[in-house]
């Protein structure tokens, strides 16, 4: 059971939405989708719930031997970018209305209700209106609504968004114990610190485009040719001097004695060191592994610039 | 996914939507409330038979002699005016004080004073008219039954050589016209809730949650039967006030038995099914432009749904040629004939065909309609915050891009 997507495309208007696009999921992974606003993110997952249809190329999805150009509805569980529930409604009403239009009986969705509200502290407030919580709150009730009915396949449009950095941490258990009850998670983020935890593999798109695609280090292989480097001088360095010296390399001051700088596969190592010795006595040069959100950045830019 | 599935769907969908808007306790209070009055109105006139007011008229200035009534007694008063007024001050002995003139064209002139305006003083008045009236017949040799005939002296009654025409009291006529006055109400239901419901959930941004589980299919006939029940609800409810208003008037307040003569029992039923296929079709009708309504607030499309009002208004104008070429072609036409296939039966006998013939055609377009809608809402939903144009709705309407 995989979703395989090969070589789609999606225009709107004149905007090329989604151009030449392939990757895969597996079955029980945790996907992610990064990319910056207008990346295609959300145009995606449309297509990948069968709101949309690709102009060209094809998604296919083979369950129990029935192939799908979409994530069939009831299979899946979905928190869309734009997103809301009943306000005028109790939270249990809410929940256990989205779980039954799924099939599931009002009997068990009020048990899982319960039991995903409790985990996010909830259940005593089960039977307030929705619109009492706060934005938070309601994003956890949200996040519940789409897997109350313990889908095989949930995609998540920003699930951290609107989140405080401790809720934040209890949405990255909730998707891990959606991993561990065998659901396929696909989610869109911009929280790079909570992807790097939790996503097995991930697409960063940018324009349309795959930007790069796989685990965080196979990413990390693929950016490569871009390395970061920490060089660390003995003296405080003449920031006057080192400015001339340095306009060919994408750099940034940490103090006044060290810098980092990115040395793209275009560039001359050798000359590297040698402007560095020029600007003053090296003590060490190291080279650091670049984590998701540098690699994010450094990839959009490149991207951009190519 | 299988159809009973669906149909549960859907099922859930209606009794979200009706429950929605359906407030048990406001339906307990307004009900209450009918009731309370209801009981008012019974006990009020039980006091008012058990009092069972007498009043006591005196005759200032004249010897005329005038019969008594169960309500009213007349005096020759030999007291002198200003007395009279203190007798009347006191209620107990005197309510009113009559004087009569005769002007010079010889008609009485009567005055009556009384302590303050009261209700019975329009029953006197009415019990004076027809005393005098008799007394100047008398005065004229004329018997009470002349009397009859100069107050009603023609009747009319139409008769045409088209036989299929019926009589201008014929209650069908009544029917049809309580059907249609329902009608608005139930459409008037629909629509306002129908708004609010359609272009809410879109504002609230639960249509993309209800679509990666349901079928833009199941939810448009979920709001469909959802308000249709709510229209049909407040049908049988005004017709239940109407039934009772009426009742309590004629049995209450005018003493006469219960009488629902007016309906036409036979023609009911036929009146129901077009107004339950009306009611659909117009719900139909609302749901799809509502759902291609982004923003309530800042749209023009907000009035195109009240066109389903549009055939009962025509309707009540073409009324009065009931065999018309205009109300014939209306009966037939999908659109209108809801309202004017029960106009035409109501004044006119048809054979069974055309009624048959003429709801087939709306249950085709109801059938149409229910399609269209479901393809304009998933339509608007995927234009994502962009209404679209009236020239897109129509060419989603006939075919899916």
């Amino acid at each position: 059971m995989e979703l395989v997507v090969s070589k789609i495309q999606k225009h709107y208007a004149q905007v090329t939405a989604i151009k030449e696009l392939s990757f895969s999921v597996k079955q029980g992974e945790i996907f992610a989708l990064l990319g910056p606003n207008g990346a295609g993110k959300s145009s995606l997952v449309r297509m990948l719930t069968g709101f949309t249809q690709p102009d060209s190329g094809e998604i296919t999805l083979t369950l129990d031997g029935e192939q799908f150009s979409s994530i069939p509805s009831y299979t899946l569980g979905y928190l869309p970018e734009d997103r809301g529930l009943y306000p005028e409604k109790s939270i249990i009403k809410n929940l256990i209305y989205f779980a039954q239009l799924n099939g599931v009986e009002k009997k068990i969705a009020n048990e899982q209700a319960c039991y995903w509200l409790e985990r996010f502290e909830l259940l005593d407030r089960k039977d307030e209106q929705l619109k009492t919580l706060s934005k938070g709150n309601q994003q956890k009730v949200q996040l519940i609504s789409a897997v109350i009915h313990q889908p095989k396949w949930v995609i998540l449009d920003e699930p951290f968004s609107g989140l405080d950095p401790i809720n934040q941490e209890k949405v990255v258990l909730f998707l891990s114990e959606l991993k561990a009850k065998g659901m396929t998670v696909i989610l869109s983020a911009h929280q790079m610190a909570m992807v790097e935890k939790l996503a097995d593999r991930m697409l960063l798109m940018n324009l349309g485009e795959a930007v790069f695609y796989g685990t965080l280090s196979d990413i990390q292989q693929q950016a490569n040719s871009a390395i970061e480097l920490s060089a660390q001088f003995s003296q405080g360095i003449d920031n006057e001097k080192s400015e001339q010296l340095l306009t060919q390399f994408k750099h940034r001051y940490i103090d006044d004695q060290s810098l980092m700088i990115t040395l793209t596969a275009k560039e001359s190592m050798n000359q590297l060191l040698s402007t560095l010795t020029s600007i003053g006595e090296l003590q060490s040069l190291q080279s650091k592994k670049m984590d998701l959100h540098q690699l994010y950045l450094n990839a959009i830019a490149n991207h951009g610039e190519n | 996914m299988q159809s009973s599935n669906k149909l549960q769907q859907t099922w859930l969908v209606t009794t979200w939507e009706f429950m929605h808007f359906f407030k048990w306790k406001q339906e307990v209070i307004s009900k209450l409330i009918m009731i309370g009055i209801a009981l008012v109105v019974l006990l009020w006139q039980y006091i008012k038979d058990e009092q069972a007011p007498h009043y006591t008229i005196a005759i200032h200035g004249s010897d005329i002699a005038l019969s008594n009534s169960d309500s009213f007694t007349f005096i020759t008063a030999k007291k002198p005016l200003t007395q009279l007024k203190v007798d009347l001050v006191d209620e107990e002995k005197l309510n009113a004080i009559l004087s009569l003139k005769v002007n010079e064209q010889g008609v009485s002139e009567l005055t009556v004073l009384s302590k303050d305006k009261q209700a019975w003083l329009a029953d006197l008045q009415h019990n004076l008219h027809q005393q005098f009236s008799l007394i100047y017949a008398d005065n004229l040799g004329l018997a009470p039954e002349q009397l009859m005939v100069l107050k009603q002296p023609v009747t009319f009654k139409n008769h045409y050589l088209d036989t299929a025409i019926k009589a201008d009291d014929s209650p069908a006529k009544t029917t049809a016209i309580g059907m249609i006055l329902l009608l608005a109400v139930g459409v008037f239901t629909s629509f306002g809730q129908l708004f609010i419901s359609v272009t809410g959930e879109k504002q609230q941004r639960v249509t993309e949650q209800l679509y990666s589980r349901i079928s833009p299919q199941t939810w448009i006939d979920g709001k469909i039967l959802g308000q249709m029940l709510h229209a049909l609800k407040a049908m049988v409810t005004a017709t239940i006030t109407a039934s009772l208003g009426y009742a309590f008037a004629t049995v209450i307040i005018s003493g006469n038995p219960l009488d629902f003569s007016m309906i036409d029992w036979t023609l009911l039923p036929w009146l129901l099914l077009f107004a339950i296929a009306g009611v659909y079709l117009c719900t139909a009708f609302m749901a799809a432009i509502a759902a291609a309504i982004d923003d309530p607030n800042h749209s023009a499309k907000t009035s195109i749904m009240l066109l389903p009002l549009l055939p009962m208004v025509i309707s009540f104008i073409t009324m009065d040629s009931a065999s018309g070429w205009a109300l014939t072609f209306l009966s037939y036409f999908p659109i209108t004939s809801f309202v004017a296939m029960p106009v035409r039966m109501s004044l006119i006998e048809l054979p069974i065909w055309q009624p048959i013939l003429s709801l087939a055609l709306i249950l085709a377009l109801c059938l149409w309609i229910r399609t269209a809608a479901a393809r304009l809402f998933k339509m608007g939903m995927t234009m994502y915050g962009k209404e679209p144009s009236m020239k897109d709705m129509l060419k989603w309407t006939f075919k899916e891009s």
